[in-house]
């Protein structure tokens, strides 16, 4: 059978358990089945088809299902991946302030050219709101990354980060194919890396991310 | 653009040349599983995938007896689909939009869907 796809990118969802990285996961989150079998067992990863300037792309994407509890986000849940979600909730402060932390993390077991995007998710209830959505871009344009709040249960703006991950990753990859098609054994494209106390925050005694670690 | 969906009744009208006729929906919601003529029809496979409710307390998992499937050899080819955790040497597969499930199983990187448990664009 024919190549059914042009290009395959793999994602990770990343954040402190309860900010609703699995809920971003549910198109129809109004109508999710509840199935008492699968939920139980769990979902290790989906596979979804979009389409991008005509052409089809599979994500691989995949959620820690919990993992992040057990503290086990490890080099072998980030390898191959090309895009990463950092998510936290509007509603608590301390996902938001962890956000840095998983970055750290990220730049410890990750491939240093995965594309990043920060979401402030359950932007629907702005009434219990803690953390402004200035913050939130302030925090992203410090990394030099981007920006969204979203709303898994209003379904709002969920699918576009899902494209703009994808727009970026597509991006990169069509900028680095390029390079090697023009000069060969030129070196790897550059890639804007924040400072290694983040640009700000956590200077001195820095915690260890573990111990910052919110057990729900 | 209202799309007709059907559950299964029977193989012939949804098999055409061995593979699936037509695009394969999920039973519960609208997303698209699979894209037509992609899955091999397989009419002798045994295998008892698990209900999708269970009963509350129960020591064994309820299983359906399924025997016709869609055989699906590279994950990539399906349009939209969920993968379970390991569990008894397979990956049960779910709807990647709602979870309903499981339609079907993975086992050494081969997926099949039940007939059984999706609709088709009929």
């Amino acid at each position: 059978m024919a190549k059914s796809y042009d290009y395959l990118f793999k994602l990770l969802l990343i954040g402190d358990s309860g900010v609703g990285k699995t809920c971003l996961l549910f198109r129809f989150s109004e109508d999710a089945f509840n199935s008492t079998f699968i939920s139980t067992i769990g979902i290790d990863f989906k596979i979804r088809t979009i389409e991008l300037d005509g052409k089809k792309i599979k994500l691989q994407i995949w959620d820690t299902a919990g993992q992040e509890r057990f503290r086990t986000i490890t080099t072998a849940y980030y390898r191959g991946a090309m895009g990463i979600m950092l998510v936290y909730d509007i509603t608590n402060e301390k996902t938001f302030e962890n956000i840095k932390n998983w970055i750290r993390n990220i730049e410890e077991h990750a491939a240093p050219d995965v594309q990043k995007m920060i979401l402030g998710n359950k932007c629907d209830m702005n009434d219990k709101r803690v953390v402004t959505k200035d913050r939130g871009e302030q925090l992203a344009l410090e990394y030099g990354i981007r920006f969204m709040e979203t709303s898994a249960k209003a379904s709002m703006n969920v699918e576009e980060s899902f494209y703009i991950l994808s727009r970026d990753i597509k991006a990169h990859i069509d900028k680095k194919m390029e390079g090697k098609n023009t000069s060969e054994g030129r070196n790897p494209p550059s890639v804007i890396r924040p400072t290694p106390d983040g640009g700000g925050g956590f200077k001195g005694n820095k915690p260890s991310w573990f111990s910052r670690c919110t057990v729900l | 653009m209202e799309k007709k969906l059907s559950s299964f009744t029977n193989s012939e009208d949804v098999v055409q040349d061995g593979k699936n006729k037509v695009a394969i929906y999920c039973v519960h919601c609208t997303s698209l599983i699979l894209n037509p003529a992609t899955g091999t029809y397989l009419s002798n496979i045994q295998f008892d995938l698990p209900t999708m409710t269970q009963k509350k307390n129960a020591l064994t998992v309820q299983t359906d007896p399924v025997t016709e499937c869609f055989r699906v050899d590279d994950m990539y080819h399906f349009e939209n689909i969920g993968f379970s955790v390991q569990a008894n040497d397979v990956q049960y597969l779910a709807c990647a939009d709602c979870e309903f499930g499981p339609v079907g199983w993975c086992k050494d990187k081969i997926s099949f869907i039940a007939l059984s448990r999706v609709r088709y664009e009929l």
